[in-house]
């Protein structure tokens, strides 16, 4: 199995030295982000995002299929993760590693396990159809904080993510196509984001988020908490590595919230502007078939 | 939901009789296999856990892929100058109620074995013991919630038994919140040690502590919880874990005291005037 290079004893003491007097090789605060960005694909659900030199794409889709026998009142909601060897030769395609099953387990937890998602609104005849919805994750370049901007891009593509409309009359479930009817978006419930601390030293005591590859590879502990702007936390996973003090992990999950407000309203802003690009000439609102909720009186 | 654990508020008695700091009966056992270098055998209530450690020794042939367990640490293989720490975590098909048999590639458990590696990796003096392997076999006999508290636990036991130098006890167990994830009633209390029924339906973290300090090494929350319970629930695990390192202690005490009576080790200098009732 191709292991990824090391760096080199040098750069590490470098790397670690520098973090000890506060300052880090791309000249960022400790507690900044590197630049994120955000493309939307033509295609809806197509979520392209970018944090510094890391690049990961997400697409959502939709396929008609059967519930589940033990739960036919939901829908099935499933993220698929791959990290190609075009990422970096150490990742091999079919062959699970670490990094792959945490990053999966860790998407799971944050998106899935949360209710970010109601399922039950897939459910379209009870134990017999329902809408089975997959996020495909690939991650195309490898800089360090994958599961930051993957759990960005999950989140980003989903919210962007139209199904088609569907009718049911007299029992016929009706599946109607772009040109019918006016696709329709998931009912989505909370937006969590990941913030992922990395910890330096022997004590721990250094804290920095969006750690570089570098960075990461001279970290000695990481600590990835999910928050969603109502302050609620989806998930929390401190996987070992140097202890840290209790206390300092509750000011890490407060600054992580902030951040998480933060990349929440980013998301936001760009969801708009994409709707605003998409809606030419106001005829989305034409197009929809759903009735606004004012009363006739 | 299975189950309603809203009676909570009339009596402030769980469903099992415990009080919100209540431990439940934790029973350990140190040196349960002859053959292995460390082993032991834990029940924390009804999760029941067994361990044993082999190692340090020299790291044998490589098995493909994750499913030969997380390795721990910096680097993999035996080239590295720290031990590796191997951990691999057995689901007994008959532990829990509905008999579901896990595969090995289970991810639940892979990320288990990979918190258990890290979580030992930073405890154990790896670096003693380079171009090596310490090979921890865990299997859960029986599962009634605090699973990763209990395996963390019974490997503590079993390092200690196999006399790997480490820093400290490392200690774990879990909290949760009476509060459902949605309400934010500040009457909510914080519950210590959650039971199988407990962890489906409240919110609830696992934390592991290293010795009486109040290091977190490992914390693990995989509910939805109100960023204001974090500290309630965070400080009764940090107590908890320290309960339990008295009871880990008291084991180990216990089993040390019984090797000098029978005369397996010799008692040490200074040690004279231990009670040896």
């Amino acid at each position: 199995m191709p292991r990824e290079a090391e760096p080199s004893l040098n750069e590490k003491q470098f790397v670690l030295q520098a973090l000890h007097d506060s300052v880090r090789l791309d000249g960022r605060e400790l507690e900044q982000y590197r630049p994120l960005e955000l493309t939307f694909g033509d295609q809806y659900g197509v979520a392209d995002v970018t944090l510094g030199k890391t690049r990961v794409l997400a697409k959502a889709s939709a396929e008609l299929t059967v519930p589940y026998a033990d739960r036919p009142l939901d829908g099935i909601f499933n993220i698929a993760t791959e990290l190609s060897p075009m990422t970096s030769p150490a990742f091999e395609v079919n062959r699970p590693t670490e990094t792959e099953v945490l990053i999966s387990r860790l998407l799971e937890k944050t998106v899935r396990r949360s209710g970010a998602l109601d399922t039950e609104s897939l459910c379209l005849v009870a134990g017999q159809k329902c809408w089975s919805i997959r996020v495909d994750v690939h991650v195309l370049s490898h800089d360090g904080n994958l599961i930051d901007a993957a759990c960005f891009a999950v989140v980003a593509a989903l919210r962007h993510f139209r199904k088609p409309d569907t009718s049911m009359e007299g029992g016929v479930l009706t599946v109607y196509t772009p040109a019918e009817r006016e696709p329709v978006p998931l009912s989505w419930l909370h937006s969590p984001f990941c913030v992922t601390w990395s910890f330096f030293g022997e004590e721990g005591d250094v804290a920095v988020l969006d750690a570089t590859w570098m960075e990461e590879q001279v970290r000695s502990g990481s600590c990835t908490i999910s928050l969603n702007k109502h302050g609620e936390i989806c998930q929390i996973a401190k996987l070992g590595g140097v202890p840290v003090e209790a206390v300092s992990l509750l000011q890490c999950t407060n600054v992580a919230l902030v951040k998480a407000k933060d990349m929440s309203s980013k998301l936001d802003r760009w969801l708009a502007e994409d709707a605003r690009r998409r809606d030419k000439g106001g005829l989305l609102a034409e197009l929809s078939a759903e009735n606004d909720r004012v009363p006739d009186m | 939901m299975p189950l309603d654990t809203s009676t909570y508020g009339l009596a402030l008695l769980r469903v099992d009789g415990r009080r919100w700091n209540e431990l439940r009966r934790i029973h350990g056992q140190i040196r349960t296999q002859a053959a292995a270098d460390g082993s032991s055998y834990l029940e924390m209530g009804h999760t029941k856990v067994m361990c044993v450690v082999t190692g340090p020794s020299e790291p044998g042939p490589r098995r493909g892929g994750a499913a030969g367990g997380a390795s721990g640490g910096a680097g993999s293989g035996g080239q590295s100058k720290d031990a590796e720490v191997v951990v691999n975590i057995v689901i007994a098909g008959f532990s829990s109620v509905d008999r579901k048999r896990r595969g090995r590639g289970d991810k639940r458990t892979l990320e288990m074995q990979f918190t258990l590696s890290n979580t030992l990796a930073a405890t154990l003096h790896t670096h003693l013991f380079p171009h090596s392997q310490i090979n921890i076999s865990l299997h859960v006999l029986s599962q009634d919630g605090s699973l990763l508290a209990a395996l963390i636990n019974a490997a503590t036991l079993a390092c200690v038994d196999a006399g790997i130098p480490m820093t400290d006890y490392v200690t774990a167990c879990t909290a949760g919140s009476t509060s459902t994830y949605a309400a934010n009633d500040e009457g909510a209390d914080p519950l210590l040690d959650l039971n199988h029924q407990e962890e489906q339906e409240l919110p609830g973290l696992t934390v592991a502590t290293l010795g009486e300090s109040d290091k977190v090494v490992a914390l693990v929350c995989e509910s939805r919880v109100q960023i204001s319970r974090l500290e309630g629930m965070l400080a009764v695990g940090v107590d908890g874990c320290k309960q339990v390192r008295e009871i880990l202690d008291q084991v180990i005490k216990a089993q040390g005291r019984k090797m000098i009576l029978e005369g397996t080790v010799d008692k040490g200098t200074g040690l004279n005037d231990m009670d040896l009732d």
